[in-house]
Protein backbone atom coordinates (compact mmCIF):
# COMPACT_ATOMS: atom_id res chain seq x y z
CA UNK A 1 0.00 0.00 0.00
CA UNK A 2 1.11 3.57 -0.59
CA UNK A 3 2.33 5.36 2.53
CA UNK A 4 0.56 8.45 3.77
CA UNK A 5 2.00 11.71 4.96
CA UNK A 6 2.78 11.37 8.67
CA UNK A 7 3.81 14.97 9.25
CA UNK A 8 0.28 16.28 9.50
CA UNK A 9 -0.88 17.74 12.77
CA UNK A 10 -2.73 15.45 15.12
CA UNK A 11 -5.71 17.66 15.90
CA UNK A 12 -7.64 14.87 17.60
CA UNK A 13 -5.08 14.27 20.32
CA UNK A 14 -4.25 10.61 19.67
CA UNK A 15 -1.23 9.26 21.52
CA UNK A 16 1.85 9.99 19.37
CA UNK A 17 2.62 6.34 18.61
CA UNK A 18 -0.99 5.58 17.65
CA UNK A 19 -1.01 8.61 15.38
CA UNK A 20 2.33 7.74 13.75
CA UNK A 21 1.40 4.11 13.10
CA UNK A 22 -2.10 5.04 11.91
CA UNK A 23 -0.81 7.65 9.51
CA UNK A 24 2.09 5.60 8.11
CA UNK A 25 0.67 2.08 8.55
CA UNK A 26 3.98 0.25 8.05
CA UNK A 27 3.58 -3.39 6.93
CA UNK A 28 0.03 -2.80 5.71
CA UNK A 29 -1.22 -5.09 2.98
CA UNK A 30 -1.04 -8.78 2.13
CA UNK A 31 1.51 -11.16 0.66
CA UNK A 32 1.05 -12.04 -2.99
CA UNK A 33 -1.16 -15.11 -3.40
CA UNK A 34 0.87 -18.32 -3.39
CA UNK A 35 3.66 -16.95 -1.17
CA UNK A 36 5.28 -19.86 0.65
CA UNK A 37 4.91 -20.31 4.40
CA UNK A 38 2.14 -17.74 4.97
CA UNK A 39 -0.07 -18.27 8.01
CA UNK A 40 -3.05 -15.93 8.10
CA UNK A 41 -5.94 -15.37 10.47
CA UNK A 42 -8.22 -12.60 11.66
CA UNK A 43 -10.07 -11.45 14.73
CA UNK A 44 -12.92 -9.07 15.44
CA UNK A 45 -16.28 -8.48 13.86
CA UNK A 46 -17.60 -5.69 11.68
CA UNK A 47 -20.41 -5.32 14.22
CA UNK A 48 -17.83 -4.27 16.79
CA UNK A 49 -16.49 -1.91 14.11
CA UNK A 50 -13.09 -3.58 13.98
CA UNK A 51 -11.46 -6.47 12.17
CA UNK A 52 -7.73 -7.20 12.17
CA UNK A 53 -6.14 -9.67 9.76
CA UNK A 54 -2.55 -10.78 10.24
CA UNK A 55 -0.39 -12.59 7.71
CA UNK A 56 2.91 -14.05 8.91
CA UNK A 57 5.49 -15.57 6.59
CA UNK A 58 7.04 -18.33 8.68
CA UNK A 59 10.34 -19.96 7.91
CA UNK A 60 11.65 -22.76 10.16
CA UNK A 61 9.54 -21.64 13.11
CA UNK A 62 10.63 -18.01 12.83
CA UNK A 63 8.58 -15.08 11.50
CA UNK A 64 10.44 -13.84 8.44
CA UNK A 65 7.97 -11.12 7.53
CA UNK A 66 4.47 -9.93 8.37
CA UNK A 67 1.59 -7.93 6.93
CA UNK A 68 -1.68 -6.67 8.36
CA UNK A 69 -4.99 -5.34 7.17
CA UNK A 70 -7.50 -3.65 9.42
CA UNK A 71 -10.94 -2.13 9.51
CA UNK A 72 -11.49 -0.01 12.56
CA UNK A 73 -10.56 3.11 14.46
CA UNK A 74 -7.03 4.60 14.36
CA UNK A 75 -6.03 2.72 17.52
CA UNK A 76 -6.94 -0.67 16.06
CA UNK A 77 -5.09 0.14 12.83
CA UNK A 78 -2.07 1.17 14.89
CA UNK A 79 -2.27 -2.11 16.82
CA UNK A 80 -2.13 -4.05 13.55
CA UNK A 81 0.89 -2.08 12.35
CA UNK A 82 2.66 -2.48 15.69
CA UNK A 83 2.14 -6.25 15.81
CA UNK A 84 3.26 -6.72 12.21
CA UNK A 85 6.51 -4.98 13.12
CA UNK A 86 6.96 -6.68 16.50
CA UNK A 87 6.62 -10.26 15.29
CA UNK A 88 9.29 -10.04 12.63
CA UNK A 89 12.41 -12.01 13.59
CA UNK A 90 10.72 -13.72 16.54
CA UNK A 91 9.99 -17.39 16.97
CA UNK A 92 6.38 -18.56 16.77
CA UNK A 93 6.68 -19.72 20.37
CA UNK A 94 7.41 -16.15 21.48
CA UNK A 95 4.26 -14.70 19.92
CA UNK A 96 1.98 -15.76 22.74
CA UNK A 97 3.96 -13.54 25.12
CA UNK A 98 2.58 -10.31 23.57
CA UNK A 99 -0.52 -9.47 25.60
CA UNK A 100 -3.14 -6.75 25.39
CA UNK A 101 -1.52 -5.01 28.36
CA UNK A 102 1.80 -4.79 26.49
CA UNK A 103 0.04 -3.30 23.49
CA UNK A 104 -1.74 -0.74 25.64
CA UNK A 105 1.52 0.28 27.23
CA UNK A 106 3.50 0.44 24.00
CA UNK A 107 0.90 2.51 22.18
CA UNK A 108 -0.54 4.41 25.16
CA UNK A 109 -4.00 3.04 24.40
CA UNK A 110 -6.51 4.63 26.78
CA UNK A 111 -9.00 2.69 28.91
CA UNK A 112 -11.94 3.37 26.62
CA UNK A 113 -10.00 1.82 23.73
CA UNK A 114 -8.81 -1.26 25.61
CA UNK A 115 -10.79 -3.38 23.13
CA UNK A 116 -8.36 -2.37 20.38
CA UNK A 117 -5.51 -3.98 22.31
CA UNK A 118 -7.61 -7.09 22.91
CA UNK A 119 -8.28 -7.22 19.18
CA UNK A 120 -4.51 -7.42 18.64
CA UNK A 121 -4.07 -10.20 21.19
CA UNK A 122 -7.01 -12.10 19.67
CA UNK A 123 -5.55 -11.82 16.18
CA UNK A 124 -2.19 -13.15 17.36
CA UNK A 125 -3.90 -16.07 19.08
CA UNK A 126 -5.87 -16.83 15.95
CA UNK A 127 -2.66 -16.94 13.90
CA UNK A 128 -1.01 -19.23 16.44
CA UNK A 129 -4.02 -21.55 16.48
CA UNK A 130 -3.96 -21.69 12.68
CA UNK A 131 -0.21 -22.35 12.73
CA UNK A 132 -0.46 -25.21 15.22
CA UNK A 133 -3.36 -26.74 13.24
CA UNK A 134 -1.46 -26.50 10.00
CA UNK A 135 1.81 -27.82 11.39
CA UNK A 136 0.30 -30.95 12.96
CA UNK B 1 -6.46 23.68 7.06
CA UNK B 2 -9.53 23.84 4.85
CA UNK B 3 -12.64 24.80 6.82
CA UNK B 4 -15.83 23.17 5.55
CA UNK B 5 -17.91 23.32 8.69
CA UNK B 6 -19.85 26.53 8.13
CA UNK B 7 -23.06 24.85 9.28
CA UNK B 8 -21.45 24.47 12.71
CA UNK B 9 -20.38 28.07 12.83
CA UNK B 10 -19.12 30.82 10.56
CA UNK B 11 -16.26 33.23 11.09
CA UNK B 12 -17.24 36.81 11.81
CA UNK B 13 -17.53 38.76 8.57
CA UNK B 14 -14.93 41.54 8.52
CA UNK B 15 -17.70 44.09 7.90
CA UNK B 16 -19.63 42.80 10.91
CA UNK B 17 -16.49 43.07 13.01
CA UNK B 18 -16.08 46.69 11.91
CA UNK B 19 -19.67 47.47 12.83
CA UNK B 20 -19.25 45.95 16.30
CA UNK B 21 -15.93 47.53 17.18
CA UNK B 22 -17.13 50.99 18.26
CA UNK B 23 -19.41 49.32 20.81
CA UNK B 24 -16.52 47.46 22.43
CA UNK B 25 -14.15 50.40 22.82
CA UNK B 26 -13.97 52.07 26.21
CA UNK B 27 -14.57 55.46 24.61
CA UNK B 28 -17.40 54.13 22.49
CA UNK B 29 -21.06 53.61 23.03
CA UNK B 30 -20.92 52.02 26.43
CA UNK B 31 -24.30 53.19 27.70
CA UNK B 32 -26.94 50.78 28.91
CA UNK B 33 -29.62 50.65 26.19
CA UNK B 34 -32.24 50.79 28.95
CA UNK B 35 -30.87 54.00 30.46
CA UNK B 36 -32.66 57.29 29.92
CA UNK B 37 -29.78 59.63 29.20
CA UNK B 38 -27.52 60.50 26.27
CA UNK B 39 -25.23 57.43 26.25
CA UNK B 40 -28.22 55.17 26.94
CA UNK B 41 -30.20 56.67 24.06
CA UNK B 42 -27.22 56.19 21.73
CA UNK B 43 -26.94 52.53 22.63
CA UNK B 44 -30.71 52.16 22.35
CA UNK B 45 -30.64 53.62 18.84
CA UNK B 46 -28.00 51.07 17.81
CA UNK B 47 -30.04 48.22 19.29
CA UNK B 48 -33.19 49.36 17.49
CA UNK B 49 -31.37 49.73 14.20
CA UNK B 50 -30.10 46.17 14.59
CA UNK B 51 -33.59 44.96 15.48
CA UNK B 52 -34.89 46.41 12.22
CA UNK B 53 -32.03 44.76 10.32
CA UNK B 54 -32.86 41.32 11.75
CA UNK B 55 -36.56 41.87 11.06
CA UNK B 56 -35.71 42.88 7.50
CA UNK B 57 -34.04 39.57 6.72
CA UNK B 58 -37.16 37.58 7.60
CA UNK B 59 -39.96 39.94 6.58
CA UNK B 60 -40.96 40.79 10.15
CA UNK B 61 -41.61 44.02 12.05
CA UNK B 62 -38.83 45.23 14.34
CA UNK B 63 -41.16 45.02 17.33
CA UNK B 64 -41.47 41.27 16.73
CA UNK B 65 -37.79 40.60 17.43
CA UNK B 66 -36.68 39.57 20.94
CA UNK B 67 -32.93 39.37 21.59
CA UNK B 68 -31.57 36.20 23.17
CA UNK B 69 -28.17 34.59 23.69
CA UNK B 70 -28.56 32.30 20.67
CA UNK B 71 -30.82 29.75 19.03
CA UNK B 72 -30.68 27.38 22.01
CA UNK B 73 -32.15 30.04 24.25
CA UNK B 74 -34.63 31.10 21.55
CA UNK B 75 -35.85 27.51 21.23
CA UNK B 76 -36.13 27.12 25.01
CA UNK B 77 -38.02 30.40 25.33
CA UNK B 78 -40.38 29.56 22.48
CA UNK B 79 -41.29 26.06 23.59
CA UNK B 80 -41.32 26.41 27.38
CA UNK B 81 -42.66 29.95 27.16
CA UNK B 82 -45.60 28.97 24.95
CA UNK B 83 -46.64 26.13 27.25
CA UNK B 84 -46.16 28.05 30.47
CA UNK B 85 -48.16 31.00 29.20
CA UNK B 86 -51.08 28.58 28.87
CA UNK B 87 -50.76 27.56 32.48
CA UNK B 88 -48.54 24.50 32.04
CA UNK B 89 -47.68 22.56 34.12
CA UNK B 90 -49.98 23.74 36.93
CA UNK B 91 -53.23 24.20 35.06
CA UNK B 92 -52.72 22.45 31.76
CA UNK B 93 -51.45 18.93 32.32
CA UNK B 94 -52.85 17.83 28.97
CA UNK B 95 -50.48 19.98 26.87
CA UNK B 96 -49.32 18.19 23.71
CA UNK B 97 -46.38 19.15 21.49
CA UNK B 98 -45.62 17.85 18.01
CA UNK B 99 -42.01 17.86 16.86
CA UNK B 100 -39.65 15.55 14.95
CA UNK B 101 -36.94 13.07 15.84
CA UNK B 102 -34.28 14.99 13.93
CA UNK B 103 -34.65 18.39 15.57
CA UNK B 104 -31.61 19.99 17.15
CA UNK B 105 -30.79 18.63 20.60
CA UNK B 106 -31.90 21.87 22.23
CA UNK B 107 -35.44 21.30 20.96
CA UNK B 108 -35.45 17.58 21.77
CA UNK B 109 -34.02 18.10 25.25
CA UNK B 110 -36.47 20.92 25.97
CA UNK B 111 -39.34 18.64 24.94
CA UNK B 112 -38.00 15.82 27.08
CA UNK B 113 -37.78 18.17 30.02
CA UNK B 114 -41.41 19.17 29.51
CA UNK B 115 -42.37 15.49 29.36
CA UNK B 116 -40.96 15.07 32.85
CA UNK B 117 -43.39 17.80 33.94
CA UNK B 118 -46.36 16.03 32.34
CA UNK B 119 -46.43 17.25 28.74
CA UNK B 120 -47.11 14.78 25.97
CA UNK B 121 -44.77 14.97 22.99
CA UNK B 122 -45.07 13.32 19.58
CA UNK B 123 -41.69 12.88 17.90
CA UNK B 124 -42.47 12.42 14.20
CA UNK B 125 -40.26 10.17 12.12
CA UNK B 126 -38.94 11.92 9.01
CA UNK B 127 -39.12 10.33 5.57
CA UNK B 128 -36.04 8.72 4.04
CA UNK B 129 -34.81 12.12 2.84
CA UNK B 130 -35.17 13.74 6.23
CA UNK B 131 -38.35 15.70 5.73
CA UNK B 132 -41.46 15.88 7.87
CA UNK B 133 -44.42 16.54 5.61
CA UNK B 134 -47.29 18.89 6.51
CA UNK B 135 -49.59 15.85 6.20
CA UNK B 136 -47.61 13.94 8.84
CA UNK B 137 -47.76 16.93 11.18
CA UNK B 138 -51.49 17.48 10.68
CA UNK B 139 -52.20 13.79 11.31
CA UNK B 140 -50.47 14.07 14.70
CA UNK B 141 -52.52 17.07 15.89
CA UNK B 142 -54.94 16.35 18.74
CA UNK B 143 -57.37 18.66 20.55
CA UNK B 144 -54.69 19.08 23.25
CA UNK B 145 -51.94 20.13 20.84
CA UNK B 146 -50.57 23.48 21.94
CA UNK B 147 -47.52 23.79 19.79
CA UNK B 148 -45.74 22.36 16.76
CA UNK B 149 -41.97 22.86 16.75
CA UNK B 150 -40.20 22.03 13.51
CA UNK B 151 -36.89 23.07 12.03
CA UNK B 152 -36.93 24.75 8.63
CA UNK B 153 -33.58 23.32 7.52
CA UNK B 154 -31.98 20.29 9.11
CA UNK B 155 -28.48 21.08 10.36
CA UNK B 156 -26.92 17.74 9.44
CA UNK B 157 -28.37 17.03 6.02
CA UNK B 158 -29.82 20.33 4.81
CA UNK B 159 -33.29 18.87 4.19
CA UNK B 160 -35.93 21.60 3.92
CA UNK B 161 -39.33 21.16 5.52
CA UNK B 162 -42.30 22.59 3.67
CA UNK B 163 -43.05 25.21 6.30
CA UNK B 164 -44.79 27.46 3.74
CA UNK B 165 -47.48 24.80 3.25
CA UNK B 166 -47.63 23.71 6.89
CA UNK B 167 -48.01 27.12 8.54
CA UNK B 168 -51.41 28.13 7.08
CA UNK B 169 -52.87 24.73 7.95
CA UNK B 170 -51.80 25.06 11.58
CA UNK B 171 -53.12 28.61 11.68
CA UNK B 172 -56.47 27.29 10.50
CA UNK B 173 -56.47 24.74 13.31
CA UNK B 174 -55.41 27.33 15.89
CA UNK B 175 -52.18 25.52 16.78
CA UNK B 176 -49.05 27.61 17.38
CA UNK B 177 -46.06 26.99 15.13
CA UNK B 178 -42.47 27.45 16.25
CA UNK B 179 -39.75 27.12 13.62
CA UNK B 180 -36.05 26.74 14.35
CA UNK B 181 -34.54 28.71 11.48
CA UNK B 182 -30.93 28.73 12.68
CA UNK B 183 -29.80 26.97 9.48
CA UNK B 184 -32.39 28.56 7.22
CA UNK B 185 -31.82 32.30 7.72
CA UNK B 186 -29.70 33.70 4.92
CA UNK B 187 -29.93 30.37 3.06
CA UNK B 188 -33.63 30.35 2.13
CA UNK B 189 -35.86 33.32 1.38
CA UNK B 190 -37.99 33.85 4.49
CA UNK B 191 -40.99 36.16 4.42
CA UNK B 192 -42.98 36.08 7.63
CA UNK B 193 -45.51 38.50 6.14
CA UNK B 194 -46.53 35.69 3.82
CA UNK B 195 -45.97 32.63 6.03
CA UNK B 196 -48.02 32.57 9.27
CA UNK B 197 -45.35 31.28 11.66
CA UNK B 198 -45.86 32.33 15.28
CA UNK B 199 -42.35 31.92 16.67
CA UNK B 200 -39.04 31.65 14.81
CA UNK B 201 -35.54 31.16 16.24
CA UNK B 202 -32.41 32.72 14.80
CA UNK B 203 -28.71 32.58 15.58
CA UNK B 204 -26.09 35.17 14.61
CA UNK B 205 -23.04 32.94 14.39
CA UNK B 206 -24.52 30.77 11.65
CA UNK B 207 -24.58 33.78 9.35
CA UNK B 208 -21.24 35.49 9.89
CA UNK B 209 -22.29 37.29 13.06
CA UNK B 210 -20.86 36.88 16.56
CA UNK B 211 -21.41 33.91 18.83
CA UNK B 212 -23.50 34.48 21.93
CA UNK B 213 -26.41 36.35 20.39
CA UNK B 214 -29.62 35.26 18.73
CA UNK B 215 -33.20 36.31 18.40
CA UNK B 216 -36.71 34.99 18.66
CA UNK B 217 -39.38 36.31 16.32
CA UNK B 218 -42.64 36.59 18.28
CA UNK B 219 -45.60 37.44 16.07
CA UNK B 220 -47.72 40.42 17.11
CA UNK B 221 -50.74 39.89 14.85
CA UNK B 222 -52.16 37.59 15.98
CA UNK B 223 -50.21 37.95 19.16
CA UNK B 224 -48.06 34.97 20.15
CA UNK B 225 -47.81 34.98 23.91
CA UNK B 226 -44.94 33.61 25.96
CA UNK B 227 -44.07 33.30 29.62
CA UNK B 228 -40.53 34.62 30.20
CA UNK B 229 -37.80 32.15 31.09
CA UNK B 230 -35.40 34.82 32.35
CA UNK B 231 -36.91 37.00 35.05
CA UNK B 232 -35.57 40.43 35.84
CA UNK B 233 -36.04 43.99 34.72
CA UNK B 234 -38.74 43.32 32.16
CA UNK B 235 -36.54 43.97 29.14
CA UNK B 236 -37.63 42.89 25.66
CA UNK B 237 -41.32 43.49 26.31
CA UNK B 238 -41.10 41.39 29.43
CA UNK B 239 -40.13 38.27 27.48
CA UNK B 240 -36.40 38.25 28.14
CA UNK B 241 -34.85 40.24 30.93
CA UNK B 242 -31.19 41.17 31.07
CA UNK B 243 -29.11 44.13 29.93
CA UNK B 244 -28.60 43.87 26.19
CA UNK B 245 -25.10 43.20 24.88
CA UNK B 246 -25.05 46.16 22.52
CA UNK B 247 -21.97 45.04 20.57
CA UNK B 248 -23.38 41.54 20.01
CA UNK B 249 -26.78 42.85 19.00
CA UNK B 250 -25.19 45.34 16.59
CA UNK B 251 -23.16 42.44 15.14
CA UNK B 252 -26.24 40.33 14.58
CA UNK B 253 -28.00 43.27 12.92
CA UNK B 254 -25.06 43.92 10.62
CA UNK B 255 -24.81 40.21 9.78
CA UNK B 256 -28.50 40.05 8.85
CA UNK B 257 -28.27 43.21 6.76
CA UNK B 258 -25.32 41.69 4.88
CA UNK B 259 -27.10 38.36 4.46
CA UNK B 260 -30.05 40.18 2.92
CA UNK B 261 -27.90 42.39 0.72
CA UNK B 262 -25.91 39.55 -0.82
CA UNK B 263 -28.49 36.78 -0.54
CA UNK B 264 -28.60 35.87 -4.23
CA UNK B 265 -24.82 35.94 -4.63
CA UNK B 266 -24.28 33.92 -1.44
CA UNK B 267 -26.77 31.22 -2.38
CA UNK B 268 -25.40 30.92 -5.93
CA UNK B 269 -21.83 30.70 -4.58
CA UNK B 270 -22.70 27.99 -2.03
CA UNK B 271 -24.82 25.96 -4.38
CA UNK B 272 -22.09 26.01 -7.03
CA UNK B 273 -19.46 24.81 -4.55
CA UNK B 274 -21.72 22.19 -2.99
CA UNK B 275 -22.59 20.81 -6.43
CA UNK B 276 -18.92 20.82 -7.46
CA UNK B 277 -18.01 18.84 -4.36
CA UNK B 278 -20.75 16.29 -5.03
CA UNK B 279 -19.66 16.05 -8.68
CA UNK B 280 -16.15 15.36 -7.44
CA UNK B 281 -17.14 12.70 -4.93
CA UNK B 282 -20.14 10.95 -6.44
CA UNK B 283 -18.01 8.46 -8.38
CA UNK B 284 -16.55 6.95 -5.22
CA UNK B 285 -17.99 3.42 -5.40
CA UNK B 286 -20.99 3.04 -3.13
CA UNK B 287 -20.99 6.62 -1.79
CA UNK B 288 -24.41 7.67 -0.51
CA UNK B 289 -25.87 11.14 -0.29
CA UNK B 290 -27.84 11.63 2.90
CA UNK B 291 -30.87 13.86 2.51
CA UNK B 292 -32.43 15.40 -0.58
CA UNK B 293 -30.38 15.80 -3.75
CA UNK B 294 -30.93 19.49 -4.34
CA UNK B 295 -33.62 19.39 -7.00
CA UNK B 296 -36.58 21.76 -6.70
CA UNK B 297 -40.03 21.02 -5.33
CA UNK B 298 -40.07 17.77 -3.43
CA UNK B 299 -36.30 17.66 -3.11
CA UNK B 300 -35.48 21.05 -1.66
CA UNK B 301 -32.20 21.22 0.17
CA UNK B 302 -30.28 24.09 1.72
CA UNK B 303 -27.54 25.34 -0.59
CA UNK B 304 -24.59 24.96 1.78
CA UNK B 305 -24.74 21.35 3.06
CA UNK B 306 -23.58 18.04 1.58
CA UNK B 307 -23.81 14.96 3.79
CA UNK B 308 -22.30 11.70 2.53
CA UNK B 309 -21.83 8.17 3.86
CA UNK B 310 -18.89 6.07 2.72
CA UNK B 311 -19.62 2.33 3.02
CA UNK B 312 -16.66 0.13 3.81
CA UNK B 313 -14.71 2.62 5.90
CA UNK B 314 -14.86 3.11 9.64
CA UNK B 315 -16.08 6.56 10.70
CA UNK B 316 -13.41 7.53 13.18
CA UNK B 317 -10.59 6.37 10.90
CA UNK B 318 -12.16 8.37 8.08
CA UNK B 319 -12.24 11.54 10.15
CA UNK B 320 -8.69 10.98 11.37
CA UNK B 321 -7.57 10.48 7.76
CA UNK B 322 -8.60 14.05 6.97
CA UNK B 323 -6.73 16.04 9.64
CA UNK B 324 -6.29 19.05 7.37
CA UNK B 325 -10.00 19.35 6.58
CA UNK B 326 -12.42 20.66 9.21
CA UNK B 327 -15.72 18.84 8.66
CA UNK B 328 -18.35 17.35 10.94
CA UNK B 329 -18.33 13.60 11.31
CA UNK B 330 -21.30 11.38 12.09
CA UNK B 331 -19.00 9.00 13.92
CA UNK B 332 -19.76 8.06 17.49
CA UNK B 333 -16.35 9.26 18.67
CA UNK B 334 -17.20 12.82 17.68
CA UNK B 335 -20.46 12.95 19.59
CA UNK B 336 -20.89 13.61 23.29
CA UNK B 337 -23.17 10.59 23.64
CA UNK B 338 -20.85 8.07 21.91
CA UNK B 339 -23.60 7.26 19.44
CA UNK B 340 -23.50 7.70 15.70
CA UNK B 341 -25.65 10.51 14.29
CA UNK B 342 -29.26 10.16 15.50
CA UNK B 343 -30.37 12.15 12.48
CA UNK B 344 -28.94 9.68 9.97
CA UNK B 345 -30.26 6.74 11.95
CA UNK B 346 -33.74 8.28 11.90
CA UNK B 347 -33.42 8.38 8.10
CA UNK B 348 -32.92 4.62 8.13
CA UNK B 349 -29.13 4.50 7.80
CA UNK B 350 -27.60 1.72 9.89
CA UNK B 351 -24.98 2.42 12.54
CA UNK B 352 -22.10 1.70 10.16
CA UNK B 353 -23.30 4.18 7.55
CA UNK B 354 -24.25 6.80 10.12
CA UNK B 355 -20.80 6.38 11.61
CA UNK B 356 -18.99 6.63 8.28
CA UNK B 357 -20.56 9.92 7.30
CA UNK B 358 -19.19 13.40 6.78
CA UNK B 359 -21.07 16.67 6.64
CA UNK B 360 -19.38 19.20 4.38
CA UNK B 361 -20.74 22.73 4.61
CA UNK B 362 -19.45 25.56 2.47
CA UNK B 363 -19.32 29.28 3.16
CA UNK B 364 -18.45 32.71 1.83
CA UNK B 365 -14.70 32.14 2.00
CA UNK B 366 -14.78 28.70 0.38
CA UNK B 367 -13.11 28.55 -3.03
CA UNK B 368 -13.41 26.13 -5.93
CA UNK B 369 -9.70 25.31 -5.50
CA UNK B 370 -10.42 24.23 -1.92
CA UNK B 371 -13.32 22.07 -3.07
CA UNK B 372 -11.09 20.40 -5.67
CA UNK B 373 -8.41 19.78 -3.05
CA UNK B 374 -10.95 18.32 -0.62
CA UNK B 375 -12.47 16.05 -3.28
CA UNK B 376 -9.01 14.77 -4.22
CA UNK B 377 -8.08 14.12 -0.59
CA UNK B 378 -11.34 12.40 0.33
CA UNK B 379 -11.19 10.14 -2.74
CA UNK B 380 -7.60 9.14 -1.90
CA UNK B 381 -8.25 8.53 1.80
CA UNK B 382 -11.43 6.51 1.28
CA UNK B 383 -9.55 4.37 -1.26
CA UNK B 384 -6.64 3.96 1.16
CA UNK B 385 -8.87 2.89 4.05
CA UNK B 386 -10.75 0.46 1.83
CA UNK B 387 -7.49 -1.03 0.60
CA UNK B 388 -6.36 -1.40 4.19
CA UNK B 389 -9.59 -3.13 5.20
CA UNK B 390 -9.77 -6.94 5.05
CA UNK B 391 -13.52 -6.66 4.44
CA UNK B 392 -15.19 -6.26 1.08
CA UNK B 393 -16.90 -2.93 0.42
CA UNK B 394 -20.55 -3.64 1.21
CA UNK B 395 -22.94 -3.29 -1.66
CA UNK B 396 -25.42 -0.57 -0.77
CA UNK B 397 -28.29 0.48 -2.94
CA UNK B 398 -28.63 4.20 -3.43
Amino acid sequence: MTARDSDLDNPYGYAPEIWRLFRTAPNAGAFPPGTDGVVAAEAGTPAARSVLRLELRVDAGMVADARFRAYGCPASIAVGAYIAGWVRGRSMAELSTLKAGDLREALEIPEDRAHCALLGEDALRAVLARYSREST
Amino acid sequence: MIYLDYAATTPLDERVFDAMLPYLKPDGFHGNPASTHGPGFKARAAVEKARAQVAGLIGADAAEIVWTSGATESNNLAIKGALEFRGFPKNAKAAHIVTSRIEHKCVLDTCRHLETLGARVTYLKPDALGRVTPEAVMAAITPDTVLVSLMWVNNEIGAVNDIERLAPRLRERGVMLHVDAAQAAGKLAIDLKAVPIDLLSLSAHKLYGPKGVGALFVRRKPRARLAPQMHGGGHEQGMRSGTLATHQVVGMGAACALAMQQFDADVAHWRGLRDALWAGLRDIPGVLRNGPDGGDGEHRVAPHVLNLSFPGVEGEALRASLPAIAVSSGSACSSATAEPSYVLRALGRDDELANASLRFSVGRATTLAQIEQVAKTVIAQVAWLRELSPLPVPAVTR
